[in-house]
């Protein structure tokens, strides 16, 4: 082992940021996340383009449920609260706590996704089908995405789950726990502006 | 090592770990901005161009506060990061300009 100024079996205050290659991880997942910005910004600049060439199909005023849409930023609002008191845990080094509520963050996400899947199929059978219109296809492809990328976290974070488990927290597990914390927030913050600009806004009309 | 330990038990570092205090009030700040939206679309009646004003405004206030509380951004060593997402926004509008003045002008 190499000589650290930390004593055996006592980890170092922020754990994630101990070794060069968690800080090296921490940095690329945020270049990442830029990345994930111009994606998520061009779908969103193709539905903002084609949102109101219907066609045949359902316009969103008459397709969108506002209770349905609330019910599901309400889950993914709180499970971004549940990751960062995860963070915390992992800060106080706290391992039960923080498996408890990444559990917990899992759990809300299945719900987001559930009430999502509730969503779409419900949209089909009213005829709004992913060919229907160009507004169908951006809407899908878009709102999609984001739900794809629900249920990448859900898979990613179970696993940490299971890696926590079986190794507990030490420098090699912290940073993947910190930056599967980031993901998660991101992805809500994604949320926010898809519950903004394609259910409110396309409420209003 | 022993060296080392008596070093590093001279001076006993006591690190402050932040309370959930803040990351409550983050939360609290975006469930009322949500509110605030859902509220200003269900109750209607008001100018179209309004509630789009206070959509857009409480949509990028709510994720300004995630960012810098929930993602850490507001924390020390924390440029690089910034500096990418701030890469990714520019070509998001460069985008969202693009595609909608191909689209209506």
């Amino acid at each position: 082992m190499s000589a650290h100024s930390h004593t055996e079996g006592q980890l170092p205050h922020e754990p994630e940021k101990a070794t060069l290659e968690g800080r090296n991880k921490i940095l690329g997942f945020w270049l990442f996340l830029g990345a994930e910005t111009v994606l998520f910004g061009t779908l969103f600049s193709a539905f903002l383009a084609l949102r109101d060439q219907v066609l045949d199909g359902p316009k969103s005023q008459e397709l969108f449920e506002l209770p349905l849409v609330a019910l599901a930023t309400g889950l993914l609002l709180t499970s971004s609260l549940t990751s960062v008191f995860a963070t915390q845990a992992l800060h106080l080094q706290k391992v039960k706590a923080m498996i408890g509520w990444l559990v917990i963050t899992v759990i809300l996400g299945l719900g987001f996704l559930g009430l999502e899947i509730y969503e779409f199929t419900n949209y089909v059978h009213e005829g709004h089908g992913f060919t229907t219109s160009a507004f169908s296809s951006s809407f899908y492809t878009l709102v999609g995405f984001h739900g794809a990328h629900v249920a990448f976290g859900i898979v990613w974070i179970s696993l940490l789950i299971g890696q926590l488990l079986k190794k507990g927290l030490t420098v090699t597990t912290a940073p993947k726990a910190y930056v599967a914390g980031i993901y998660w927030h991101f992805i809500d913050v994604v949320w926010v502006f898809i519950f903004t600009v394609v259910y409110l806004m396309g409420k209003v009309g | 090592m022993a060296s080392n330990h008596t070093t590093e038990e001279q001076r006993p570092v006591r690190h402050k770990v932040e309370g959930p205090k803040k990351h409550i009030v983050a939360f609290i700040f975006s469930i009322l901005l949500t509110l605030i939206a859902f509220a200003a679309v269900a109750g209607g009646e008001i100018n179209t161009d309004f509630i789009y004003i206070i959509l857009i405004g409480c949509a990028i206030l709510q994720v300004f506060v995630q960012m810098a509380f929930w993602m850490h951004m507001k924390d020390r060593g924390h440029t690089f990061a910034i500096i990418g997402i701030l890469f990714g926004v520019f070509v998001v509008f460069t985008c969202v300009i693009m595609a909608e003045y191909w689209a209506w002008w």
